[in-house]
Order: structure tokens, then sequence, then C-alpha cells
């Protein structure tokens, strides 16, 4: 099953880096809603931290979330 | 120049910031002056950096022929009015929530800002506004206001 | 771009509404200044019933913006841990005694220390000063010495590598009574199709030295005997490949593959695991004992959809790992807009996770003992729930304070019946908790 995902996101990389993928996305100045703070994968990171902590210390899994994209894309 | 003349000028290129604000640029109205042409929008944090600077440019290049636009790509006017209710610029500023302006000039990142010469042509474009690229763009548009 | 047109004069567009605004010398609205720093704090209260374990834990953190998308993080967390941990072993009708991890050695009759020396050559010396703890019938048997404080600080520094690309590292220190912990991460994200998609890889190492309180025990051992040893050390590596993607004005998804593999000492010193007889009574406890290396890999998709003024945020996460645990994750928050400064956010978190493999709730009596195994309910069978709520508001002076509550619940699944002398005792309660949160964000 991993490597079923691995491959499609492999594939999902490859897609949008080389064909473009031009028609999924917004244009440069549509991206007020993404800009909104609280649409940020990160919005809010001391809660994220703290859940975090706790099911670390009671569950098996920990983990999983990245870094960049979305925002306002400004600069 | 005397102070009455340079209101009187100023008065006469400027549009302020309200409702009332213009929807459309006709960039053959222009002919004659070089164009400061900016894409800006309330939620563009660099654009707070590059205002301050749009109303110096404005001020200092007014009297040899420089036009500053800001165009505002906003999809709520209300979030453009409390942006230039803070800042408060004196130079134009043009509506264009559905980015048909936007599209025209194929903005490909925010804020967008183009030179535009005399002759209604763009000669220089840039993406982004940092406070380093504050000299370059003194430069050019020294460059261009020289020409005829 | 060319645009040739017959020239005209520029006609006085609205020059008169704009004449007071040209001949002013009105002054730019500059009490709008860029803020620089932004404090994020908060102070968490975790409590589970029971008399289990209780925390309470302040966090602050400092992030300063130095322009041009460079900016410095630092967090400070200091958490005090108190109450009561599972110490593995079964509940039982009558009283139970333990030692308490501090157990410095057991002293021979002879008087002399005794030493042991384990199968691999090790040296470890018996215990003397052996400190009791007896647990009630009918009880889960908790260790009552559970309490500890941690402090952890970790900083990163963000910054732009040329137009498309963006560079993150950091470091983090944590040091508690038993254990201390030093990483290091980085990470680079690149933009392509105008910001639309940015492909992000990661990677993190981190080095633990273990310190159990009376020396880590020898795994397996009878816990009898309170074998110990000395400290232990386990390191950690993992790398993370994402990719984020603006699907349309409202919709932003992440996709992230991560994987990590950890080598050392797994092993928790403080748990055990109940050796149960054909007549369900308990005839002895064995330390637990876990493989000393784990490598995990997962799959996490976040999606983050603006509907209307709110905002929607689901994801879900499966893991598997070579301990033989699968786990599915899926959580749900809805920022629901309350006004123009205030809002509230319900949240529902579902987790359900298999077995280890060398998972046993107890060991039988008649069974050789296993080479390694462990009854820690966190690598048990269980489905938990979480339900909270959060309440945010924004003050005059534009800072935002807010307050969570969630409740969380672990149910164990596939808890062997109770037979014999375990009949009428629930061999696995399960898991009942809350976290109370106040937060508080501003900027200067």
């Amino acid at each position: 099953m991993m490597r079923r995902v691995a491959a499609l996101a492999a594939l999902l990389c490859a897609v949008a880096a080389t064909s473009g993928c031009s028609t999924i996305g917004v244009k440069p100045w549509q991206r007020d809603l993404l800009a909104k703070p609280e649409m940020q994968l990160d919005a809010d990171p001391l809660d994220a931290a703290i859940d975090e902590h706790v099911y670390f210390s009671k569950e098996a899994s920990s983990g999983g979330r990245g870094f960049g994209g979305g925002g306002c894309g400004c600069n | 120049m005397t102070f009455a003349k340079f209101a009187a000028v100023c008065a006469a290129l400027i549009v302020c910031a309200s409702a009332r604000g213009d929807t459309t640029f006709d960039l053959a109205s222009y002919a004659g002056k070089v164009i400061y042409l900016d894409f800006w929008a309330s939620w563009c944090a660099p654009c707070r950096q590059s205002f301050p600077w749009m109303d110096s440019v404005q001020r200092e290049y007014m009297s040899k022929g420089l036009v500053v636009v800001g165009v505002n790509v906003d999809q709520e006017r209300a979030l453009a009015e409390t942006f230039l209710k803070q800042m408060s610029p004196h130079f134009r500023i043009v509506f264009d929530p559905k980015g048909a302006l936007a599209e025209t000039y194929k903005v490909s990142g925010m804020p967008a800002s183009f030179i535009i010469d005399r002759h209604g042509t763009v000669r220089f474009h840039h993406l982004g506004f940092r406070d380093d690229a504050k000299p370059r763009l003194d430069a050019e548009l020294n460059t261009v206001l020289a020409e005829k | 771009m060319q645009l040739k047109k017959p020239g005209s004069v520029p006609t006085a567009l609205m020059a008169a509404s704009c004449a007071l605004l040209g001949a002013s010398t009105a002054k730019a609205d500059d009490s709008y200044e860029s803020d620089d720093w932004q404090v994020d704090s908060a102070l968490l209260y975790y409590k589970e019933d029971q008399q289990r374990v209780q925390a309470i834990e302040p966090v602050v953190s400092l992030k300063r913006d130095f322009g041009d998308d460079r900016s410095l993080g630092v967090k400070l967390t200091y958490d005090s841990l108190s109450g009561g941990s599972p110490n593995g072993a079964l509940p039982s009708h009558s009283p139970q005694t333990f030692a308490t991890p501090s157990g410095a050695s057991l002293q021979a009759p002879s008087g002399e220390p005794q030493t042991y020396t384990t199968s691999s050559g090790r040296v470890v010396a018996l215990l003397e000063k052996v400190t009791l703890y007896t647990t009630e019938p009918g009880q889960l048997p908790l260790d009552p010495n559970f309490h500890d404080q941690r402090v952890a600080f970790s900083t990163s520094w963000q910054q732009r590598l040329g137009e498309q690309m963006r560079l993150s590292v950091g470091g983090d220190l944590s040091h508690e009574q038993d254990f201390m912990s030093a990483g290091l991460n980085a990470a680079l994200a690149r933009d392509f199709n105008n910001k639309n998609t940015t492909l992000s890889f990661g990677t993190n190492l981190e080095a633990d030295a273990i310190r159990p309180i009376g020396g880590a025990p020898v795994g397996g051992t009878d816990y009898t005997q309170l074998q110990k040893g000395g400290n232990e050390s386990k390191t950690v590596g993992g790398v993370l490949f994402g990719v984020t993607q603006v699907l349309s004005r409202r919709w932003l998804a992440q996709l992230n593959y991560s994987y990590d593999a950890s080598h050392g000492y797994q092993t928790d010193p403080y748990k055990l695991l109940s050796v149960i007889d054909a007549g369900g009574n308990a005839v002895g406890y064995r330390f637990e004992n876990r493989p000393d290396n784990r490598t995990r890999q997962s799959v996490f998709l976040e999606n983050k959809l603006a509907l209307g003024r709110d905002v929607l945020d689901l994801s879900l996460r499966h893991m598997k790992d070579n301990w033989g645990i699968k786990s599915q994750t899926a959580d749900l928050r809805y920022r629901l807009e309350l006004g123009n400064a205030m809002y509230i956010e319900p949240h529902a978190r579902y987790y359900k996770q298999n077995a280890a493999s060398f998972y046993n709730l107890y060991l039988n009596a008649a069974d050789p003992a296993p080479d390694v195994m462990s009854a820690d309910p966190r690598l048990g069978a269980f489905d938990a729930m979480t339900y909270g709520l959060k309440l945010g508001m924004t003050l005059a002076d534009k800072s935002e304070v807010s307050i969570r509550l969630e409740q969380y619940r672990q149910n164990a699944r596939d808890v062997p019946a109770a037979f014999g002398q375990l009949q009428g005792l629930d061999l696995n309660p399960g898991l009942k908790s809350f976290i109370f949160q106040v937060g508080w964000r501003f900027s200067f």
C-alpha cells in the first residue's frame, strides 16, 4: 500500500513540476483567501505542537505535517 | 513653481482613493507621461512597504511627468478601503476586482509593477517589492523619464 | 507590451474632489508600522482520570521578522508532570506490591551487593534499598512516582534561496530527569506554477540519552530480581517529502510522505508485564523489552477550505511501522467566524491503531518468556476519539486570546476475556483525559 501511495505522490510531483499543471491553481491576484492567516497550513503552531506532544505520549503514531506552500505567494 | 501651481498640477493628476474610484485604466490618456503601474492588494504584505515609496516617488518625479497608478485586485472592496485609509496614498488608485487589467498585463506575481514609457511601451517589469530594489527602480525611472 | 495611441492631454480627472487631497500636506497614516516581533504563548493543563497523569505546561514562542522573508523563531516549553502512570501490570483481586523505579540495589543475605552477567556479557549490579508501593485490589497498578519536570528549547531560521525556494533550519534541546534529547532539522521548499505548487523536502536527526532512575533494567528479566544496568541511548533520523497544491481560490491541500528510523533503546524502563497462570493468578512480573530498532512510514493529507469567512480543516494520516502497528487518523476542525473579532472552532478527531506484534496484555506462566514483549497500552489495539472546542477573540490592541477545551477518550480493542481469578476485573480500562488551554498571541 505504501508503495502505491509513494508512486502516486511521485507522479503528482512529476506532473506538477514538469507539465505546468497550469489549469490547476489560481492567478497570482486571486490569492486573497489563501493569504488569510487562518488559511495557512501552520495557522496555530502552538496548538499543533501541544496536540502532537499529547498524542505522541498516548499513542504509537506521531508527526506527518510538512513545510511550505499556500499563502499569498507574494515576493 | 509656487505651491498653488504645484497643488493644481497634482490635483489634475491624482485620483483620490474613494468608493468613487476609477475602475478603468486607459493607457491612451497617459500619452507623454511615464507610468509606474503597480498591482497591489490589501492581503499582500510587501505592498505595505511599497506604498510609502510610491508616494515619495510620485512626489519627487511628478514635475518630470511621472504618474504612479496603483491597481487594486482585492475581491472585497471593503478590505481595500481599509488598507487605503491606513496608507493614505497620494497617487492614483484604480480598482480591478475581476482581474481584467491584471490578466491583460499577465501579472505573474504579487505585487507586480510595470514602468511604461511616454509612448506606452512597457520598459521594465518587476515582481515583488523589496527594500534593496529601490535604488534600481529609481535608476530605471530616471532612465525612462529622461527620454522624450 | 506596446500600446501606441495618439497623444491627448490628460484630463483633470476628478480634480475637484481631489483638490483638497492634492493640496493638503496631510501625511500618510504612519501609525501603521509593520510589526517585527510576534509572540505566541499558551498554558496547558492536561489531566487524566483515575488519579493518572496530570501536566501543566506553559509554552512561549517568539518570532522575529527581518524582512525579505527571513525570520528567526525560538520556543521555550516547560512541562511539569505528576500523578501516576500505569506500570503495565494487570489489576488483581489481591493487593500487589511493586518497587519504585528508583530501587537502587538488592542486598544479598551475605551483605554484599551482587552482580549478574547478561548473555551478551554485560555486568549489571543487583540492587539494594528498594522503596515499595502497593496497589489496592481491583485497581489498575499505577506507579505513583511519575513526577518529572521537562524543559525544552527549539529554534529555527527561515530564509529565501532565490526567487522560488525557501530554506528552514532548526535545532531543539529537551531535558528531563531521566531523558535528554538534542535534534537538528532542515527543510527546503520549491515553488512551481506561479506558486500554485510547492514541493518540499525535510530531514531531521535526533540523539537521545536515556538515564532511567535506578538504572535501565535488563530487558525481559524477572522483575523481582531488579537486575539493573546503567544508561541507554537512541538515535532517530527521518525524511519527509511533500507536495502542496492550490486547488482553487478556496482550497489548499498538502500531501506528505515521511519515513523515520529509530535505533537504540526503545524500551520503557519502568514498565512490566504480569505473568498469569491458568487460574488467572499473578505469579510474577517481567520487565518489558522492545526491539532496538523501529522504522515508520506515514502518509498525511491535509485540506484547508475557505467557506465564506469560515475555514474547514480536514486531515488524514495513515501510518505503518515494522513493529506491526498500523494506524489511521482523521482530524476535522471548523473555524466559524462570529462577527469581526471572535471565532469558535469545534474539533473532532478519530484515531485507530492495532497492536504491535510483541504487545501482550499479560504473559502466560506456561509459555517461555518471549524475547520482546510489552503491555504498554500505547502499543495496544485501541480506538480514540477527541472532541474539542476553541474560542478565540481579537482584542482592541489587536492581540488574540483563546481558550480551548478538548476531551480525549481511548477505548481498548481485542481485550482478552477475564478468566479465573481475573474475573470481575477491568483488564484494560483505556484512558480518559481532557486538555484545557489558554492562549495569547500578539505582535509588536
